[in-house]
């Protein structure tokens, strides 16, 4: 079996933040780290090819730092990594990045067939989850996102059977290989790596493919390749707060005010009242 | 304006507002500009010839370059002018369906389209999938469709990826919509990034503002990003349709009028020659058992990490009981195990707007503050003053919510009954 999973290096979005003042990106102490759900996704095709046997080949696309994320995958026991990366990739919508994936993915598949390629259900930069389906769809691979368990995968009839999240609960659903799975982070929790295979990922040189290293068309890579564009970036909307009363001096007093403020509006009072109905 | 050893005028990038898009690094005709490990673009003064490419494209006007007015203005003339791409038109909203009729969101949508119809002087179409969908097909005029378009086969029953894209596909390549929008639930999502795949256009996610440049007749879709911290402003120029998904309970949804008339056209189709997933099995939420859905609730109070605790959860519950609502959470409490994720509000959680939201504990972090921006009046009740979600609730008390929250129930009772 041959587990291809796509890994990008995303800021640590929790640190990135406008600056109010000047409308400014702040971004002093922002650290760079792999996606938490692509771990997640890689966590369980290591697992997989531990069960099942094969190759587990990991693809990121980025800047050359990226090749931070694939040193990291090779800690954990990818077989194989490639950094994607060509100034011709760059500004890459999800029209154009799930092309650049799909390219690359072809060419690992004629190296050795591609049974499963496995992804996160989003990066926690942009959380846009379309990348995944983009893939499949340019693969024609049988999309299952959401995914939370794999259940089994037979390889002699080239099935694989999943468990995914749907909107009021989850649905066991099998389908055909070659399979493209989007994670959920309970899926499998990721394993650590030894100190030895650090080391030994550091020394190991790390493959690097261009445009044309995958066959790709110029005109369909990065911003050229990208219908969406950035117009502008702002903060969220501020909504202006009202008072803030403090229990600790007179609590009866600060609850009988903050019902003040919420009964002054009238309809509200009404409809609290009514218990929302009409 | 620096100057290079080859005295050429070369551009310069401000780092602070650098957002690392590489729109600027793909631009660049000589390959001098890279991003750095810091993760901001940086330019080559040497290799840079001044042709002020990166500054016309920046979007955060991040680029120093003195030819930067004269080219700003060749890039709004450069802008394509009314019905520029030809042959587009109306705005076409993907009808969910969920359980056996349509999602909430869509009529939402519905209501968004019709605004955005107008603003282009056009029609809003309604584009419905399925498997005896009539009565559905109904709703969508009543709730502003001009036009209702379906493919009603077996084949549509259940939904599928590769069945709905394709469907979904060919109805846009057959309509032509200048813009389409899909509700960004779980299944819209899905089928989405499918659909634009095959049509080779522009998808923006999760959007919670839309609008039309009059100028353009551009959709802006505005999306919150890097986990909510900043809003981007996004728009297709060049491909159609302009496609989006929108966030649930984010747009207003339009009123029912029974008696408006639309017109409902049947559409031939053939489903993709494919091996098809199998359904082994639907397994419902437990939470769900209950029968609450935390997105539907008038009113919610709202567990954070500073009221964590199983012991006192009953306070909750009376005081959720009180005010018609049902109890949810943040996203902390729901990583302790005290509560499902069902219940949790956020931007990995649910999008809510109660009519009112009380929180208890809750700091408010940006993810949370995103996920309620709809609600009516929130109220905070925190012992740190600083706490962030102060910055948004309506009124606020600075206390235990111990001692806080029977004070509450005691006096609503007096005042509500």
């Amino acid at each position: 079996m041959h587990f291809v999973c796509c890994i990008k290096q995303v800021p640590d979005t929790a640190e990135v933040k406008i600056d109010p003042d000047t409308n400014t990106l702040v971004r002093a102490g922002v650290e760079s780290i792999a996606n938490p759900y692509d771990v997640v996704a890689l966590e369980q095709a290591l697992r997989l090819k531990e069960q099942y046997g094969g190759r587990v080949s990991v693809i990121s696309m980025g800047p050359p730092q990226a090749e931070a994320s694939l040193r990291e995958a090779l800690s954990l026991g990818a077989d194989k990594v490639i950094l994607l990366s060509d100034r011709l990739f760059a500004g890459a919508d999800t029209l154009a990045t799930s092309y650049t994936l799909s390219c690359a993915i072809n060419k690992l598949s004629h190296e050795h067939p591609v049974d499963v390629v496995l992804c996160g259900k989003q990066a926690i930069d942009g959380d846009t989850a379309q990348t995944g389906p983009g893939v499949a769809t340019r693969l024609g691979y049988t999309q299952f996102t959401y995914v939370v368990a794999v259940d089994w995968i037979n390889t002699e009839e080239k099935q694989i059977q999943v468990r995914r999240k749907v909107e009021k609960g989850s649905e066991v659903i099998r389908g055909p290989l070659p399979a493209l799975l989007t994670v959920e982070l309970e899926l499998a929790k990721p394993r650590r790596a030894s100190l030895p295979a650090i080391v030994h990922a550091l020394r190991e040189p790390i493959g690097a493919w261009d445009g044309s290293a995958i066959g790709a068309s110029p005109k369909e890579l990065g911003l050229k390749g990208s219908p969406t564009w950035v117009r502008s970036i702002s903060s969220p909307p501020a909504k202006i707060g009202g008072p803030t009363f403090d229990a600790g001096e007179d609590l009866a007093e600060a609850v009988a005010k903050t019902l003040d403020v919420l009964f002054s509006d009238k309809s509200f009072a009404i409809k609290l009242a009514k218990r929302w109905e009409a | 304006m620096a100057k290079n050893t080859k005295g050429i005028e070369v551009a310069e990038i401000i780092s602070d507002k650098c957002i690392a898009c590489q729109i600027c690094i793909g631009e660049c005709p000589v390959a001098a500009i890279q991003l750095t490990a810091e993760g901001v673009a940086r330019i080559d003064p040497e290799l840079c010839i001044g042709c002020g490419k990166c500054s016309e494209s920046c979007p955060v006007d991040a680029v120093l370059f003195e030819k930067k007015k004269k080219r700003r203005l060749r890039k709004e003339e450069r802008g394509i002018p009314p019905e520029a791409i030809p042959g587009y038109e109306g705005v076409a909203v993907f009808i969910e369906i969920s359980e056996n009729v349509g999602a909430q969101v869509s009529w939402e949508l519905a209501g968004k389209a019709r605004e955005l119809a107008e603003a282009l002087n056009s029609k809003v179409m309604g584009f419905l999938l399925g498997s005896g969908v009539e009565a559905i097909a109904q709703d969508a005029v009543a709730y502003g469709c001009d036009e209702v378009h379906v493919i009603d086969d077996p084949q549509l029953e259940h939904y599928l990826p590769v069945v709905y894209g394709k469907a979904l596909a060919d109805l846009s390549e057959t309509l032509r919509p200048e813009v389409l929008l899909i509700g960004a639930t779980h299944l819209g999502r899905d089928l989405a990034g499918v659909v634009a795949t095959h049509l080779r256009t522009g998808l923006t996610a999760d959007c919670t503002g839309l609008a039309i440049e009059q100028e353009t007749r551009l959709l802006l879709m505005t999306r919150p990003t890097f986990g909510g911290n900043i809003m981007a402003t996004i728009f297709c120029e060049h491909k159609r349709p302009q496609m989006s998904t929108v966030r649930p309970r984010v747009m207003r949804p339009p009123e029912k009028d029974e008696e408006r008339k639309g017109v409902i056209r049947h559409h031939e189709w053939t489903p993709p020659m494919v091996e098809l997933p199998i359904l082994v099995e639907l397994i419902r939420d437990s939470a769900d058992a209950e029968g609450i859905d935390i997105a539907r609730s008038p009113a919610l109070v709202v567990a954070g990490r500073g009221a964590c605790d199983p012991s006192t959860f009953h306070l909750l519950e009376e005081l959720a009981h009180l005010v018609g609502g049902a109890i949810a959470c943040s996203r902390p409490v729901v990583e302790s195990g005290f509560m499902p994720y069902e219940r949790q509000v956020g931007q990995t959680g649910k999008t809510v707007a109660p009519k009112l939201y009380i929180g208890v504990g809750v700091s408010g972090a940006i993810q949370h503050l995103v996920a309620i921006q709809g609600a009516e009046k929130i109220v905070a009740i925190n012992s740190d003053p600083k706490a962030p979600i102060f910055k948004v609730a309506d009124v606020g008390i600075v206390g235990n919510y111990l001692k806080v929250v029977p004070e509450l129930i005691a006096q609503l009772k007096k005042r509500v009954g």
